[in-house]
């Protein structure tokens, strides 16, 4: 009988075919398109994600921008003392975050926002592409946009005027949409930044125009000026209001800035934001960061407790600049970062009103507004003595644990606070995208961008330059000023960036200037 | 190297092998006159009386074997030997020949003329001479007829290894099979190809069978460069003391009936069963000793300045060496078995029990493992139903098993420690009272991202992996009639499987948080397997059939439990490593790896005729719910295969014993892995949905893999000579590429576009040059050469590349019509003239704009040589393993020197610079700054040139010398024992890479060849004891 019972168990499970093959195929801990449908979790869940990728980490943000506009500056000879940070390029990553975890899956977005009917989510969606891939282009130059997702077997770049043009369109698309439907309410649940507000994008989408108009405005000043009017002319009105700012939540998440310099000791206060924040007296500082912690290394200015690494530093062992400023401990409980804050558009208005743009405002106003959002903004007092300061200029730099001389620079930048009506043009704008460049601290993509395109403000060269011609040879007393084509591309899509650096105007390295940063007056 | 140039080795070791045959024919005159007399007796036949002959049999070394069957050829009549060996038999009148047979030895005949008195002396069966091999789905067939390639290795020849892992004993041993083992120490897993690489998202492993039925061999998680620690595989807790013997299938061809999982190859586990009438209990024990041969070389002379973690001082200084040594130490693994087995005629039973305890060669790598075998077999209904069962119990505990890569990693600061700083502080006190915290923290000099505390990275970041696994089968036979028979089987194999590691609060920030981190997972591993079939056999005149026809089904499901990971999201609370400790903010998974379901109907029919062809057919559908939803989860394939036994066909010189012509064609399926083609979204840790920004794949394919297979083997002087010779093409179609093209639109696009060709040769060469009464020879040679191209990976696009784990300096990247292996690197930038070119302005090294070809990181060829001598009871055995060709890269080494740690760059110290061929600007430099040099090709992301290196290895794999002590005359109450001094990897006889290529960090497909801070390879020592009762 054991037998049988054998035999027939195992028929059983001959017998046994499963009906349910695609369910078995199914890993059951991952949600279904239907399951996503409640609360309509399948259109708006997507967003946290490709809104948490437009930043980057260590090797995207701080190595990169951070450390070339002169924010951070690292204790750590990474490399042997060899990298992005003395210009040699170790790492150029972000264009794979860009494509691989805000374009791409923004794309299935948009596909299933449109199949759905829900236009705002679909401009959402494409605004959130726009955020990521302009600060994107302000690394490369041409970047793959209007022929994002060809089949086509070699996809081509955009050129940099080609890239703006098609921003701009969107962006009217974009805001037609959201004031068509300033009342909707879909995107509350999903909208950490605004909390659904449409009307508080709309003035995003406004702000974020301005930026672009003027960061092409010396490339394009016909553009620019139409473009920059018609963000400021818009009836939904421009970021105007700290309450307003454009911030990107961090979900949960740890700020990257405070993760490298708290847990990994691997950055510290720049030599060049001590040079104009303390040479300036400025409030912020204790804002932004720490005292160091051995009183021995600020001996030159004793009131001021902090010391910054001056970046391209000499640099032998890590423990020699430890002690110097961490960034403010307050950054290790941050729930969110801007992206886009008012006084970067007082600043914009600032200088739009220099450029002669209809609607700009005052200059001087516009100025001391975004002077006054960004003490706002970060908490600080004392903005009134702070403006009405003319004397004040950045300081000299001294890097006190070597001989007085490696790593040491004076100044180049005599800019002082105050504005003064009778400054010639060149001074006043110094002084917006000098304040501009204080106010903008922590986010530091459009800051080397104006650094590139205006030459402001004054910050020192690297210390230690170790350009060479592998990815192109930065002279000196010169800045590095883009990151070559990532390598990815130039080994699978070569004749994409055959086709690109055409479209660059010059060798794919780092001593090619982007379009939007022509090396010519800046009026 | 082609197929073409590889003709020369070829030739070279035809040309050994006529040598051997001159060394044999000297030793053949014994056998040449007994076929004489045969010849000659056909006249005298009838004239042979009804007569009776008596005689004793012993084995080779004199001892009497009991229990012999002697048998008259062609009659019934026949007897067995006594307990002294011998044998009395009356011999009817048509008696011409008496045959000797006796299990695991050579059947012998004695041509029957006027002796009255025959004793005979028996030769120890060789593997290789096995008439009968255990074949796909447990079924014993004639090795003569199979139409394709099959290697059958000893259970006594996989122990003579002791490792604990069975599958890294058959390296060398089989043609055709690659195996690497981990640097991840005891407990690590294996790497297993057959016959290359033949698919892009699965590992090409070939399914492992224990007695006809597939078990589950899934492997955890790998290291790559950035670190990691292998999670071992399901082989390990195999018992190889179970293990009477293993064949390997190699063509899909021989393995059609398993479907799918049968398409990379089988490896079928025999394992041992209770004998009929013989009650013995064998008990055997080992004591393997482990050592490191050698750690990269460093330089000890030259310390650092200004505290910075370089060595790159110019003042020497004699600094202390011996910490480097002192952090390995000698590893052990103790193996002991206990078994009994016995039965009757009707029910034989086998049942064991092996402990094996281990301790690795980094302290605190230990390893536990328990088997539990017991197996039975009844005979019912006058012996027409068989019931047999098995079950395997296992548990098995690992802890801390060794890292690779750069992050925490215990080598890292071992060998990049300041030369001039003093090792011993930080030795014994790895931990230090931190006052603020009110708790110890981890003591190091610095806090660099690369290298913490070694001691503190294996006291305070312990890492526990436990395995509980139960195998267990049933089979039932039933001969319905004397043709037909049915069998069907029922196997489950479960595990459940835990993964622990605590890192304490200290631990380096890049990984752990301030407050500790804790990494759990548990789940189960589970494969139901059942099948049934009838096999019909029958002979009809001069043909023979025989017929399989069966259905089998199958189910997995793997990975079933939870995981978590708090990584650098602190703890609530310090060094306290549970679930309430968690935040809220880590993410606690469910997780399912891998659940599969597979049907298959097959058939299978063996046509012989006159016992010299032989037609192979067999069919099969599958269906499987990997490819379900699209209309191609149901697929149908064939394969077709004959041998031809020549020897019986034509008539050949008297030397030639046999030799067969076979060639074989199998189309299989296979399906691709779980869960690919649908859309993944899953909740993530932001308060949002992450969904996989694939291409929906709405066409998923089955990959083809369409097999050639020719072959032909032969025999000479009765079996003395023989060489198998196996040429193959394997052509995967539709293989499953994922590429990433930004462009594109979607992070990765998955297509069926691929096709992959494998093309090889396997020669395998056995003789035995010796045979006398005292002293024999057998030598074995197993040559294999595979040709791995990629014919297609992606249709009509320019991102024409699969990466396998490209990181750092090391770019293993495979492009259309590469080779999968192939390595790519930034080099030197030179001119025309062969010059180094150097920065006009620094002085700096200048590498290549692009990454260029830097060779493949698999050998050209593999050769491997066994030899067996025996003189009396002392037996040698020797195995020398050879990769040929090939390069392997080393992180390590360029890490090493851009640390100035390396010996090289204290050499170039003591020489004022580093010789070289370069030009800066118009002006030749033939020395250069050493530091300049290593800071810029070696440490991270430099010259990759300078670090690859010829992975060309020789080796002295094994060395086994035991003793079979004659217990008939001690008089003891013991049956058999013996004695056996062995040795696994004991030296090199040629190798150029600072590191052992053959032990990998990874066991899957990614970082071949690489070496970044692997834990350097080991030679093993002991000896075996083996007494049977």
């Amino acid at each position: 009988m054991k037998t049988i019972a054998y035999l027939f168990l195992t028929i059983f499970f001959l017998t046994a075919c499963s009906n349910q093959f695609e369910e078995a195929n199914t890993n059951p801990y991952e949600i279904t398109e239907e399951s996503l449908h409640q609360d309509f979790n399948h259109i708006g869940a997507y967003y946290p994600s490709l809104l948490g990728n437009i930043f980057g980490h260590q090797i995207e943000e701080n190595l990169v921008a951070e450390s070339f506009c002169d924010y951070m500056a690292t204790p750590t000879r990474f490399v042997g003392g060899i990298n992005n940070t003395t210009y040699y390029i170790r790492w150029n990553i972000y264009w794979d975050r860009i494509y691989g975890a805000l374009m791409a899956p923004a794309n299935q977005v948009i596909k299933i926002a449109d199949g759905g009917g829900y236009t705002v989510f679909s401009s959402w969606a494409k605004l959130i592409q726009i955020m990521g891939m302009s600060r994107l282009t302000t690394y490369h130059g041409p970047v793959i946009y209007s022929n994002y997702g060809s089949s086509e077997s070699v996809v081509k770049y955009d050129s940099e005027p080609d890239l703006y043009n098609k921003f701009f369109t969107q962006l009217d698309e974009i805001q037609a949409v959201f004031a068509a439907n300033k009342t909707y309410v879909g995107m509350n649940k999903f909208d950490a930044s605004y909390g659904g507000d449409v009307t508080k994008w709309q003035k995003f989408v406004n702000s974020l125009r301005l930026r672009l108009a003027i960061r092409i405005s010396k490339a394009a000043p016909a553009l620019a000026k139409i473009q920059g009017e018609k963000a400021i002319a818009d009836p939904a009105g421009l970021i105007t209001a700290n309450s307003d700012n454009m911030t990107i939540s961090l979900y949960g998440g740890k700020l990257y800035l405070s993760v490298i310099c708290f847990e990994w000791d691997d950055t510290r206060m720049s030599a060049g934001m001590e040079s104009f924040l303390v040479g300036l007296k400025d409030p912020r500082i204790g804002k932004y960061f720490q005292p160091a912690t051995d009183d021995k290394v600020y001996n030159d200015h004793p009131a001021f407790p902090y010391k910054g690494i001056r970046n391209g530093a000499s640099l032998v062992a890590k423990d020699d600049h430890t002690a110097f400023s961490k960034i403010n401990e307050s950054f290790k409980t941050i729930t969110k970062r801007n992206y886009l804050a008012a006084s970067e558009v007082y600043f914009d208005l600032a200088e739009a009103s220099l450029r002669g743009w209809i609607g700009a405002g005052d200059a001087k106003t516009n100025y001391e507004k975004g002077i006054k959002a960004s003490f706002e903004d970060w908490g600080a007092g004392g903005v009134d003595t702070y403006l009405a300061d003319e004397t004040s200029k950045p300081i000299d730099y001294v890097d006190p644990k070597y001989d007085g001389v490696i790593n040491c620079f004076k100044s180049r930048s005599t800019v002082t606070v105050k504005w003064n009506e009778a400054d010639a043009k060149e001074l006043k704008l110094e002084k917006i995208i000098t304040q501009k460049w204080i106010a903008g601290f922590f986010n530091p993509n459009e800051p080397w961008a104006d650094f590139r395109r205006t030459g402001y403000p004054k910050i020192p060269t690297v210390y230690k330059n170790d350009s060479n011609s592998d990815w192109g040879v930065i002279p000196q007393g010169e800045w590095i000023k883009r990151m070559p084509f990532v390598n990815s591309e130039r080994t699978g899509n070569v004749a994409g960036i055959a086709d690109a650096t055409i479209k660059l105007g010059g060798p794919d390295n780092i001593a090619t200037r982007l379009w939007f940063a022509p090396d010519k007056a800046n009026f | 190297m082609t197929i073409t140039q590889s003709g020369g080795a070829i030739f070279k070791i035809v040309g050994f092998s006529f040598f051997l045959i001159a060394i044999c024919s000297a030793n053949l005159v014994s056998a040449r006159t007994a076929t004489d007399v045969h010849q000659n007796l056909s006249s005298v036949e009838k004239e042979q009386p009804n007569m009776t002959v008596k005689g004793k049999v012993t084995d080779m070394a004199g001892d009497a074997i009991s229990g012999v069957a002697v048998s008259v050829k062609g009659t019934t009549t026949g007897t067995i030997t006594n307990y002294y060996g011998q044998y009395s038999l009356d011999i009817p009148v048509a008696g011409k020949i008496l045959v000797f047979s006796f299990d695991g030895m050579i059947t012998q005949e004695e041509v029957l003329d006027a002796r009255t008195d025959i004793n005979v002396k028996l030769a120890r069966k060789r593997v290789d001479n096995d008439e009968t091999i255990a074949t796909e789905l447990g079924i014993q067939r004639d090795k003569k007829t199979l139409a394709c390639s099959i290697q059958q290795v000893s259970g006594e020849e996989i122990m003579k290894s002791k490792d604990i892992n069975f599958m890294n004993s058959l390296s060398g041993k089989i043609a055709g099979l690659e195996i690497k083992k981990s640097s991840s120490g005891v407990g690590g897993s294996t790497r297993v190809v057959l016959r290359g690489v033949k698919s892009l998202s699965q590992i090409s492993e070939p399914l492992f069978v224990i007695d006809g039925v597939p078990i589950v061999n899934r492997k955890g998680i790998q290291p790559d460069m950035w670190g990691g620690i292998d999670e071992g595989d399901g082989l390990s807790q195999i018992n190889a003391d179970d293990i009477e013997s293993i064949s390997v299938l190699k063509s899909s061809n021989a393995t059609v009936l398993y479907g799918s999982q049968g398409a990379n190859g089988v490896v079928m586990i025999t394992t041992k069963k209770g004998q009929d009438g013989k009650t013995s209990i064998c008990f055997s024990s080992s004591t393997i000793m482990e050592r490191v041969i050698k750690t990269p070389e460093l330089q000890f002379s030259y310390g650092s300045e200004g505290g910075s973690n370089e060595s790159w001082s110019y003042t020497k200084g004699n600094y202390a060496s011996n910490y480097v040594n002192d952090f390995f130490q000698t590893g052990s693994t103790l193996i002991n078995t206990v078994s009994v087995s016995g039965g009757n005629n009707k029910t034989t039973a086998y049942f064991s029990y092996g402990n094996t305890s281990a301790a690795g060669v980094i302290q605190n790598n230990k390893y536990q493992k328990n088997n539990v075998t017991f197996q039975q077999s009844t005979k019912l209904l006058d012996d027409k139903l068989t019931i047999r069962s098995n079950v395997m119990l296992t548990t098995e505990k690992v802890e801390n098993r060794n890292t690779a890569g750069y992050y925490l990693n215990p080598l890292t600061g071992l060998y990049l420690f300041p030369r001039d700083k003093n090792f011993d502080l930080y030795k014994d006190n790895y931990q230090v009272f931190n006052k603020d915290r009110n708790m110890y923290l981890q003591n190091w000099f610095s806090n660099d991202q690369f290298q913490s505390n070694p001691y503190w990275i294996i006291n305070k970041q312990p890492k526990e992996d436990l395995t509980k696994r139960v195998i267990a089968s049933v089979t039932v036979d039933y001969d319905i009639t004397k043709c037909l028979s049915f069998q069907a089987r029922l196997s489950y194999d479960f595990a459940e499987k835990s993964y622990e590691q605590k890192f304490f609060a200290g631990s380096n920030p890049i990984n752990v948080s301030g407050n500790g981190r804790w990494s759990y997972k548990k789940y189960n591993d589970e494969q139901t397997f059942s099948d049934g079939m009838f096999t019909y056999q029958n002979k009809f005149n001069n043909v023979s059939i025989t017929g399989i026809l069966g259905a089998n089904y199958q189910q997995s499901n793997f990975g079933k439990g939870v995981s978590v990971d708090s990584k650098t999201i602190a703890l609530r609370y310090p060094n306290e490593f549970y679930f309430q400790n968690l935040p809220s903010n880590v993410l606690i998974q469910s997780t399912a790896l891998g659940k599969l379901t597979r049907m298959g109907l097959f058939g299978n029919a063996q046509i012989g005729y006159k016992e010299m062809i032989f037609l192979d057919l067999s069919g099969r559908n599958d269906w499987t719910n990997a490819l379900s939803g699209q209309g191609n989860d149901s697929y149908f394939y064939l394969s077709a295969g004959m041998s031809l036994i020549v020897s019986r066909m034509i008539e050949f010189p008297r030397f030639v014993s046999f030799s067969k012509i076979r060639i074989s064609n199998s189309r299989i399926n296979n399906d691709v892995t779980y869960n690919t083609i649908a859309q993944l979204r899953a909740a993530n840790g932001a308060d949002g949905i992450s969904q996989s920004a694939q291409n929906l794949f709405v066409d998923p394919k089955p990959e083809k893999l369409n097999t050639w297979e020719f072959g032909s083997s032969w025999e000479f002087f009765n079996g003395r000579l023989g060489f198998d010779l196996t040429y193959y093409n394997v052509e995967t179609s539709n293989v499953l590429v994922s590429r990433v093209s930004p462009g594109s639109g979607y992070a990765a696009i998955y297509e069926n576009s691929g096709k992959i060709r494998n093309k090889g040769i396997e020669f395998i060469l056995t003789a035995t040059p010796v045979k006398s009464s005292d002293f024999d020879w057998e030598t074995n040679v197993n040559f294999y050469k595979n040709t791995n191209r990629v014919v297609e990976l992606f249709s009509g696009n320019s991102y024409v590349s699969k990466d396998f784990g490209a990181s750092e300096g090391y770019y293993p990247v495979t492009y259309s019509g590469g080779t999968i292996g192939d390595l790519y690197g930034y080099k030197f930038l030179r001119n025309a003239s062969g010059q180094i070119i150097l920065d006009d302005i620094t002085g700096a090294l200048r590498k290549t704009a692009n990454v260029e070809y830097m060779g493949n990181l698999e050998p050209d060829f593999s050769l491997g040589w066994n030899n067996r001598f025996s003189y009396k009871r002392f037996s040698l055995n020797f195995l020398i393993n050879a990769k040929m060709g090939g390069k392997c890269f080393s992180q390590t080494e360029a890490m090493l020197d851009g640390y100035g740690v390396s010996k090289r760059s204290a050499d170039a110290r003591d020489n004022g610079g580093v010789q070289i061929n370069a030009i800066k600007g118009t002006t030749s430099v033939n020395k250069i700054d050493e530091k300049l040099y290593y800071t810029t090709v070696g440490n991270r992301n430099g010259i990759a040139e300078a670090y690859v290196f010829d992975r060309t290895n020789i080796r002295l794999s094994q060395l086994a010398l035991s003793y079979d002590f004659s217990m008939k005359k001690l008089n003891l109450p013991i049956k058999a024992a013996s004695f056996a001094i062995v040795g696994q990897n004991l030296f090199f006889l040629y190798k150029k890479a600072p590191f052992d290529p053959e032990l990998t960090m990874s066991t899957d497909l990614n970082n071949q060849s690489l070496d970044n801070f692997n834990v350097p390879a080991t030679r093993t020592f002991g000896f075996t004891i083996k007494i049977s009762l």
